[in-house]
């Protein structure tokens, strides 16, 4: 993975892409192979790569800041520290002001920039979101997609990489820059396209709908070979 | 001497035999009043308070009216052998009305829709839908209730009021006889044999869960179980109260041509509220005339002298408050720590947990005795002014620790899977998940199972704060005791102390489930709802 990059694994349903996420995140042991982040081997899950995941997960006995701050436990900061970067991060997913209020007296959208922060304040080096959007309605999805790349590639967070995952093909397009298409039994990478489109992407750009096509090609079902018994097939 | 084997074996399956019976009779009445309950909302009202009520209320406090009724009224051994019964039917009874109407309550409203769409009768509804919908939660409840059950039977066949002993066939009484007459080995045996029935009998009931959940449990039933709230009285009124009908019909307003079948169906229905009011007000009836003839029954000697003593009364209910609070916080603790040991480490878990739940339903009154015997010197070594103290609190905690470590355990494996991954990515310490996320996502579970805890230590406390001859003419008993008061006027034969304690203590007991434990639960069900911080639309 490049610096700065946005990777996105397609795929279909069932496919294994949120296994892979969890492997890639050391929630689970790879049986072949195995997981390094700048040379050092991930054996378990760290904070340096941090999970967002498909439900939105936030603590409804906690508020918007208190959530954020669980980020912060695991580096033992003082308590006005903690508070200082928790304010900061809910600031950068545009959250400020909304810090006092409970998961529960916020919209699906907010609650996912809630976990947004919480990703971020742990001082992540990569991202993992597993279809961070499927639970949002389209609009708030798309709000969200138009921000998430400066919310979490910029100069206060410390994230070198994020990995996507998702089976909308619009939402990859606009937001990864490269897409790895996982296809067949067992799967397999069948693609890898570098989309090489300026941001903000529209989706009405001519460019945008042949990344599309390419993806769908990608994405056919893979047929299996017939095996027949008939020698005169 | 073999004919002593076989009566232990045939006592053992007399004992069975009764707490089936009673788990039988209040699953198939739970099946019928739920059923009206969720049809009918005067009768729900009363069902449901009537449940909150009497569940809270100790086996102990029944066993006036037992007498009253049963032995007085009916006498004979069928009055003896129907009073057992009906102590075992109040342990058990009212947890599994609640888990039957909870599963009624819970039943998706598509398969609601179905079988009103499709008309189907009142029996075919009740076979195809509403039986099968409440396997699970009566096969999940059949463990606490068979324990309990045990629990209480083998106190129940053998008691006394006065001069006279009452007794039935059954383990509970021969194992006291063969205590008394100093017969050990025999008490040993017998003890195996029903260690071996209540173990046999746990392994068949953790089959027939995991069997009901595979063959009954749908697709959202299964989630419902996994992400599911806690089975107590406290979450009844979770669930929307309105009947699927009156939500369409609040939401659509039907063509005219639909007129006439609406009104078919609530001419239907109409009969059935009917039915509902009519038991409603028949089980107010019955409460209304008990207290009356109850109350009218005793002199004003009698009252005044029972006024004047409720002072001294008191103090030993506050004495025993206090070895209940002792006993829930001791088990409290332990729940935590094994309870997150055994749902953090899969494969103790599945050793350990079918052995604490064999444990669980080896009754402690049956092998106390002998507990007591084996560990009595070293003990008394120990603790010695506080010797009777310790075993009381021992017994109270022995008979009481399943409750709130299951409750707790079945809470930790209920987390949200989300939440585990969570805790782990952040790299929270063990107490930081302890104190941030699982003791705040238990909560729920917390609270009911301190509550259950609380109400069982309180029949550990009726049996070990007077049991006279438990070992070689041994008597255990402490100084100050609200339990051991009620004993001692049963045992003395009088009535009136003992009724009127019973009925004083109920009265506490919910006074104290209605100020302390609701309202832990209402703020449980109000800010620890681990579900709600899961946003999946």
């Amino acid at each position: 993975m490049g610096d700065y990059e946005l990777i996105a694994i397609v795929g279909p349903s069932g496919i294994g892409k949120s296994t892979l996420l969890r492997i890639l995140g050391g929630f689970i042991k790879p049986i072949r192979g195995e997981v390094r982040l700048l040379g050092k081997k991930i054996i378990k899950p760290t904070p340096k790569i941090a999970l967002i995941h498909q439900a939105i997960v936030t603590f409804p006995w906690m508020s918007a800041l208190e959530n954020v701050k669980l980020g912060l436990k695991y580096r033992n900061l003082p308590k006005e520290e903690e508070d200082k970067i928790a304010r900061k991060m809910l600031e950068i997913v545009g959250l400020g002001g909304f810090e006092d209020l409970s998961p529960k007296q916020m919209s699906g959208g907010m609650r996912q920039r809630v976990a947004i922060a919480r990703a971020l304040a742990a001082d992540p080096l990569v991202l993992l979101m597993d279809e961070p959007f499927s639970h949002l309605d389209e609009l708030t999805a798309e709000g969200i997609r138009q921000e998430v790349y400066s919310m979490i590639f910029n100069k206060d967070t410390t994230l070198r990489g994020a990995v996507l995952v998702s089976h909308n093909l619009d939402e990859v397009v606009e937001l990864a820059d490269r897409i790895y298409v996982i296809n067949g039994s067992p799967a397999t990478v069948v693609g890898e396209i570098k989309v090489e489109l300026e941001r903000p992407r529209r989706s009405k750009d001519p460019r945008f709908q042949e990344y599309l096509d390419q993806l769908y090609k990608l994405l056919t079902p893979v047929k299996k070979p017939v095996v027949s018994g008939d020698k005169n097939e | 001497m073999n004919n002593i084997y076989l009566t232990l074996v045939l006592a053992t399956l007399a004992t069975t035999g009764r707490v089936w019976l009673t788990i039988g009779l209040s699953i198939v009445t739970g099946w019928f009043l739920g059923y009206i309950a969720v049809k009918n909302r005067g009768f729900e009202n009363v069902y449901i308070s009537f449940i909150e009520v009497f569940e809270s209320v100790p086996v102990i406090s029944f066993f006036p009216v037992v007498l009253i009724f049963f032995i007085y009224r009916i006498g004979g051994y069928l009055g003896i052998e129907m009073a057992v019964d009906f102590l075992v039917f109040t342990a058990v009874v009212w947890n599994i009305w609640v888990g039957i109407y909870q599963a009624y309550k819970t039943i998706p409203e598509n398969f609601l829709e179905v079988v009103e769409n499709y008309r189907l009768g009142f029996l075919r509804k009740f076979t195809t839908l509403y039986i099968p919908y409440s396997m699970p939660r009566i096969a999940a409840n059949l463990i606490p209730s068979f324990a309990d059950a045990f629990f209480y039977i083998t106190v129940s066949e053998v008691f006394s009021i006065g001069t006279s002993a009452y007794h039935v066939f059954g383990i509970g009484a021969i194992l006291a006889e063969l205590v008394s007459e100093g017969r050990y080995n025999l008490v040993l045996i017998g003890l195996g044999i029903l260690a071996f029935d209540t173990t046999l009998t746990t392994f068949f009931l953790r089959r027939f869960a995991t069997y009901t959940v595979e063959r009954y449990g749908i697709d959202t039933e299964i989630k419902t179980y996994k992400r599911g709230k806690p089975r107590t009285r406290y979450n009844l009124r979770l669930t929307n109260t309105l009947t699927t009908v009156k939500k369409i019909a609040s939401a659509f307003l039907p063509p005219k041509k639909y007129y006439d079948i609406l009104a078919e169906e609530k001419e239907r229905n109409y009969h059935l509220r009917e039915i509902g009011y009519a038991l409603a007000f028949l089980v107010v009836g019955i409460v209304s005339y008990g207290v009356f003839t109850t109350v009218k029954s005793i002199s004003a000697h009698e009252w005044f002298s029972l006024l004047a003593n409720t002072p001294s009364m008191l103090l030993g209910l506050a004495v025993d408050y206090a070895r209940v609070a002792i006993i829930a916080i001791i088990s409290f603790v332990i729940a935590i720590f094994v309870g997150y040991l055994l749902a953090a480490h899969s494969l103790a878990e599945k050793i350990v947990i079918p052995i604490i739940q064999a444990i669980a339903a080896f009754p402690a009154p049956a092998y106390f005795p002998l507990l007591f015997a084996s560990t009595y010197v070293i003990v008394r070594g120990i603790f010695d002014p506080l010797t009777n103290e310790f075993y009381v609190l021992l017994l109270g905690f022995i008979s009481t620790f399943y409750y709130v470590f299951y409750s707790f355990w079945l809470g930790v494996k209920n987390l949200p899977s989300e939440y585990w991954e969570l805790m782990e990515n952040l790299n929270l310490t063990f107490w930081q998940k302890l104190r941030k996320i699982i003791l705040p996502a238990t909560f729920p579970y917390i609270v009911a199972g301190i509550s259950s805890t609380i109400n069982s230590a309180w029949g550990g406390l009726a049996i070990g704060e007077y049991w006279p001859d438990i070992y070689n003419g041994y008597t255990l008993q402490v100084r100050t005791g609200y339990m051991k008061d009620i004993a001692v006027y049963t045992d003395s034969g009088n009535i009136a102390f003992a009724a009127w304690s019973s009925f004083l203590f109920g009265i506490i007991v919910v006074i104290y489930s209605i100020l302390f434990t609701r309202k832990l639960m209402d703020l449980a069900r109000k800010r620890y709802i681990a579900e709600e911080g899961i946003y999946a639309a």
